[in-house]
């Protein structure tokens, strides 16, 4: 039997301050988690060191706009974002995609972040909407943006004492949003490929785009070069830009044959979620 | 110990914190209502009300759940909710082997909560994180339209 030591502190301070005094395994809602650590038979989910719950922190459930930032705390739930009104309505349409009722009743923004998994749902819409990670411990607080927050498949930039508070989404104008998910079942379900995107034009010529693929690389690809090259084309595009950014695309995106998907599979869908993204308004 | 509501009582157990809620419910509650069925939170068979919340049972370490409400379908049984369901899942041919019902009674009796008029689009939705592979679905849809319809004012 591994470690079974647990803590459930009162509050955020008391949680910082054991983080300070010992390294913990972090569990938000838990959906990830105990699916990773499970036992045979039914025996106690098994964590190689003490795990600290801070699911019922009130102080990480807040959401609240500052001038022109909204500010999401770690332990938010899906279902809590779908409910609030401050929430981005293209990220309501991402959460009905997310699992299913049950388990966005429990699932975190925090914990999927953390989990840092490259299909994790939440994660090619906070790639566009240059999202910021905040985290805090004993000694201070930082700020860093999502992509260099997440390094690699469950690898993030925390250290051992840190916890992510919140996420910061900086506000967003766009004429258009897309998020694509590609998956096995409509429900309760890993993706495939999944695609987020975001378009404003500037009187017929493109002001600014973004776009961001999940689960074709071991983290979330997006191009800022490529982005800038289609600012100031004119809409709809140029088929021969079209094809140029597909072609670039085609040499960074690198998928890889599991058991859910192949990569020649991930690869094609995710150029055509492009293309279509591209052609169309 | 740790002191939580099971079905309108208050309990304690020792089990270790990361015991998973759907273990401690049927080996040392004996509340064998809750199914295991994937546990990977895939099919819902382990469904069960958190503070009114439908949750996977599978997927809660105990530990996380200290003074919570836990509401099993053997306590929501007592319900007059229940037994508009069960009347309504009876009625509509929606139970066949039965391994999927207890989560799936629960997945309607959260839905109905929350909206009490669902669209078939919504009774879907609402439904999609339990499979069933008996009944191709369409049935335990119509059980929880009927269910809407005769529980009016219930839910």
């Amino acid at each position: 039997m591994g470690t079974v030591l647990s803590y459930r502190l009162e509050d955020l301070e008391q949680t910082i301050a054991q983080l300070s005094r010992e390294d913990c395994q972090i569990m938000a809602g838990g959906t990830d988690l105990m699916v990773q650590h499970k036992s045979p038979m039914g025996a106690p989910a098994r964590f190689d060191k003490p795990v600290i719950f801070i699911d019922h922190l009130k102080e990480l459930k807040q959401i609240y706009q500052v001038n022109h930032d909204l500010h999401i705390g770690a332990c938010c739930t899906y279902s809590e974002m779908l409910e609030h009104p401050l929430i981005p309505s293209i990220f309501k349409i991402a959460i009905k995609q997310i699992a299913a009722p049950a388990i966005r009743n429990r699932g975190t923004l925090g914990g999927n972040i953390c989990n840092a998994s490259p299909a994790g749902d939440t994660l090619p819409l906070l790639y566009i909407f240059n999202a910021q990670i905040r985290l805090r411990s004993s000694k201070g607080e930082r700020v860093v943006e999502i992509q260099d927050f997440i390094q690699g498949p469950r690898r993030v930039d925390r250290l051992k004492e840190e916890i992510v508070t919140e996420i910061i989404l900086p506000e967003m104008q766009a004429d258009r949003f897309v998020f694509e998910k590609v998956a096995n079942r409509r429900a309760d379900a890993i993706a495939k490929i999944s695609f987020a995107g975001s378009m404003r034009l500037d009187e017929g010529r493109v002001g600014d785009v973004r776009f961001a693929f999940g689960a074709v690389g071991p983290t979330i690809i997006r191009s800022l070069a490529i982005e800038q090259k289609l600012k100031g084309e004119a809409f709809p595009l140029d088929p021969k830009i079209i094809d140029e950014v597909a072609a670039d695309f085609d040499q960074i995106i690198n998928p890889i044959d599991d058991h859910r998907s192949t990569a020649a599979y991930r690869k094609t869908v995710a150029l055509r979620l492009l293309r279509h993204f591209l052609e169309t308004m | 110990m740790i002191k939580f509501h099971l079905n309108g009582r208050e309990v304690e157990t020792d089990a270790p914190p990361t015991a998973r809620l759907i273990d401690v419910l049927r080996d040392e509650f004996a509340l064998i209502g809750s199914k295991e069925g994937c546990g990977d939170g895939e099919c819902g068979a382990c469904s069960v009300f958190v503070n009114t919340l439908v949750q996977n049972s599978c997927l809660i370490p105990i530990g996380a759940i200290e003074r919570a409400e836990i509401l099993t379908i053997d306590g929501f049984s007592q319900t007059e909710q229940f037994q508009v369901l069960s009347e309504c899942y009876s009625e509509a041919g929606a139970v066949q082997c039965g391994f999927c019902i207890p989560g799936m009674v629960m997945a309607s009796a959260a839905l109905l909560s929350k909206n009490p008029h669902p669209t078939e689009e919504e009774i879907r939705e609402g439904i999609s994180g339990n499979l069933c592979r008996c009944t191709g679905y369409n049935m335990i849809v119509d059980a929880t339209r009927l269910a809407a319809k005769k529980g009016e004012g219930l839910w």
